[in-house]
């Protein structure tokens, strides 16, 4: 029989039983009717004595038109009308105001992938920097970067991560944006359950304002590279500050959109370890779907959750 | 009987360990694996296919090389599932037109033809087209095998011509493989009837095998790059089922991995010479496993034991 000390094996059967990665593998590999918390009221930060987080996922169809074309205006509207229900704040300058301040050097952390061509689209980077820049931060303060970005100069952090399904994470989206800022980025795929450690970096610790996720056009293949197949128009952004809980909210989209590809389960493979791990092991956020708050806006046809 | 199964299982830990050492420049062919990528550039066979200008694109300057030591500067994410294969070197050349989408086509240089189908066979969806050995296209990428090739050509976007152009880029570098490959043999002794359209895997090592089917997070099988694998799923009388057939250096390799699949994921205690029956899973499928040989078969997620007990016979008939 297996050695139960061997606590570092974890099987299908796991998934299955729901002894790994909790809802997250039932959810892949067995049959999951979790609901996410219902909407009742404003965000707040997660902690310790709320256990709760805020997902905030909005979508317009017109946010792409003819040619996959983006709609940088409607764009724009989505993060406004995202920030205001997030923040509880009417107004969109109030909203911004309170997660950056005019001293602050924000870091808007974006995904730009050269040979998988899944980038945060550049009018999700552009609507984000403006309204930073509205916030009072001047141009020389704001470093919209993907590699190199200087994450030590910055007061601040925004995660602005795209979505696709990874062959060797599983997914990546918030989690795994962050590993521009590792000298060693492999070391953080296959396994990825140590994604969650680059969170805790002295140099990036605490300093995650927002996560604006580029959901406009998500990938769902197996890679390794990308087939124009397994991308498609969801035309949604998605506001949060737990990483945890968007790359949950992610990959049941994710997941579903595949079911839904091929007309039966196709579980994302391998599963996405780094987020049960940044939930468990670096206390990042929730993966629990009963304590993500999940408040959807907008265009609901083939929303997926 | 157990200590003596436990015993031989940490020798071949060993052996494997050692054979892995040895091998470690087998996937890097050659000695040296640091690529002269100018000589590579001059030598490729290929070059003469791939012309300057097609259709209004024309071929950006500075072709690219990557070897196995900087796939990670070209795919840094991805380059693991080619070094998972005997891959050697790939070429990059782009083309671009004013206003209309650009066209990358990329040629993987493997060592053998077998692992050429093996990349090639990483993902299968799309329409199958005529070209090479077998290729297949989706909304603007090509990707073919032929030989020891496998070539991926994107456009942008796909447009009316973008297509064209690919196509034909596609039949002029199929055209310049000068002969054809070889289909892994271990494929043979996958059954045809039942076998699910373009769901035929071939892979070897560990990290392939979680792309196409999540097993564990430890290697159980042993798998390495001197294994070979192929994988099918079957639709046979109403039930589904995976079909894996791995193939070993050897029998004791084999049963070793025969040992550790049984007691790590049937969970039953291995003992020797006595035949593992089929077992139903948590979610009512049923899971099984054969050794014939230098080979395993096994079978996951059947939804029938019937269709389990089956398969496990056709392909034992067929080894």
């Amino acid at each position: 029989m297996r050695k139960k000390k061997n606590g570092s094996l974890v099987t299908r059967r796991d998934f299955i039983k729901g002894a790994a990665l909790g809802a997250l593998g039932i959810a892949l590999y067995g049959k999951d009717g979790r609901p996410f918390a219902a909407p009742k009221s404003r965000s707040v930060p997660f902690a310790a004595e709320n256990p709760q987080s805020t997902v905030v996922l909005i979508r317009d169809e017109k946010a792409i038109g003819t040619g996959d074309k983006i709609d940088p205006a409607a764009v724009q509207e989505m993060i406004d009308t995202a920030i205001k229900e997030f923040s509880g704040e009417a107004e969109v300058a109030k909203a911004w105001s309170k997660f950056f301040r005019a001293n602050d050097t924000v870091g808007v952390k974006f995904t730009r992938c050269n040979w998988m061509r899944v980038h945060t689209e550049q009018a999700v980077i552009d609507a984000i920097v403006r309204r930073v820049e509205e916030a009072g931060v001047t141009k020389d303060r704001i470093f919209a970067q993907d590699g190199g970005l200087p994450v030590t100069k910055c007061t601040a952090l925004i995660n602005v991560p795209s979505v696709k399904v990874h062959t060797l994470t599983g997914i990546a989206v918030s989690l795994k944006n962050y590993i521009n800022f590792t000298s060693q980025p492999s070391k953080y795929h296959a396994p990825s359950t140590n994604l969650g450690e680059i969170f805790l970096f002295p140099e990036v610790k605490g300093k995650t304002r927002l996560i604006v996720v580029d959901m406009l056009r998500p990938y769902f293949g197996p890679g390794p590279q990308i087939n124009p197949l397994h991308r498609w128009n969801y035309c949604g952004v998605m506001v949060s500050n737990d990483p945890v809980a968007v790359d949950t909210v992610c990959l049941k989209i994710c997941q579903a959109k595949r079911n839904l590809f091929r007309g039966e389960e196709w579980p994302i493979s391998p599963p996405p370890d780094s987020i049960y791990s940044a939930d468990k092991n670096y206390k990042l956020g929730t993966s629990d779907p009963a304590k993500i708050k999940l408040v959807k806006l907008g265009w609901e046809k083939d929303i997926l959750i | 009987m157990r200590n003596t199964w436990a015993g031989r299982a940490a020798a071949a830990s060993l052996i494997l360990l050692a054979g892995l050492l040895l091998l470690a420049g087998r996937f890097r062919s050659g000695g040296s694996h640091v690529l002269d990528r100018e000589k590579v550039v001059s030598s490729f066979p290929l070059l003469k296919a791939l012309p300057r200008e097609i259709c209004g694109w024309t071929a950006v300057d500075g072709d690219q090389v990557f070897g196995r030591d900087n796939i990670f500067d070209y795919m840094d994410g991805a380059g693991e599932i080619y070094l998972a294969f005997d891959f050697q070197f790939l070429f990059v050349r782009e083309y671009v037109r004013p206003d209309a989408p650009s066209v990358v086509v990329e040629i993987y240089q493997m060592a053998s033809s077998e692992d050429a189908f093996g990349v090639f066979t990483q993902d299968t969806d799309g329409e199958e087209a005529d070209c090479g050995q077998e290729a297949i296209y989706a909304a603007g990428l090509l990707r073919l095998w032929k030989g020891d090739f496998f070539v991926r050509i994107l456009a942008d976007k796909e447009t009316p011509e973008a297509k064209t152009v690919v196509m034909k880029m596609g039949s002029a570098v199929a055209a310049a493989i000068p002969t054809e490959g070889k289909r892994p043999k271990l494929t043979t002794a996958l059954p045809a009837e039942g076998l699910r359209p373009k769901s035929l895997r071939y892979f070897h090592t560990l990290i392939s095998l979680n792309t196409h089917y999540y097993l564990a997070n430890v290697n159980i099988l042993n798998l390495s790059p001197e294994t070979q694998a192929v994988m099918g799923r079957y639709h046979k009388e109403g039930a589904q089922a995976h079909l894996l057939l791995v193939g070993y250096p050897s029998a004791g390799r084999a049963f070793d991995a025969y040992g550790r699949f049984v007691e790590m994921f049937l969970l039953e205690r291995f003992v020797p010479d006595v035949p593992v029956k089929p077992k139903k899973l948590e979610n009512g499928k049923f899971a099984g496993i054969v050794q014939k040989g230098e080979y395993l078969i096994i079978v996951l997620d059947a939804d029938k034991k019937t269709l389990l007990d089956w398969l496990l016979k056709q392909v034992s008939m067929n080894l």
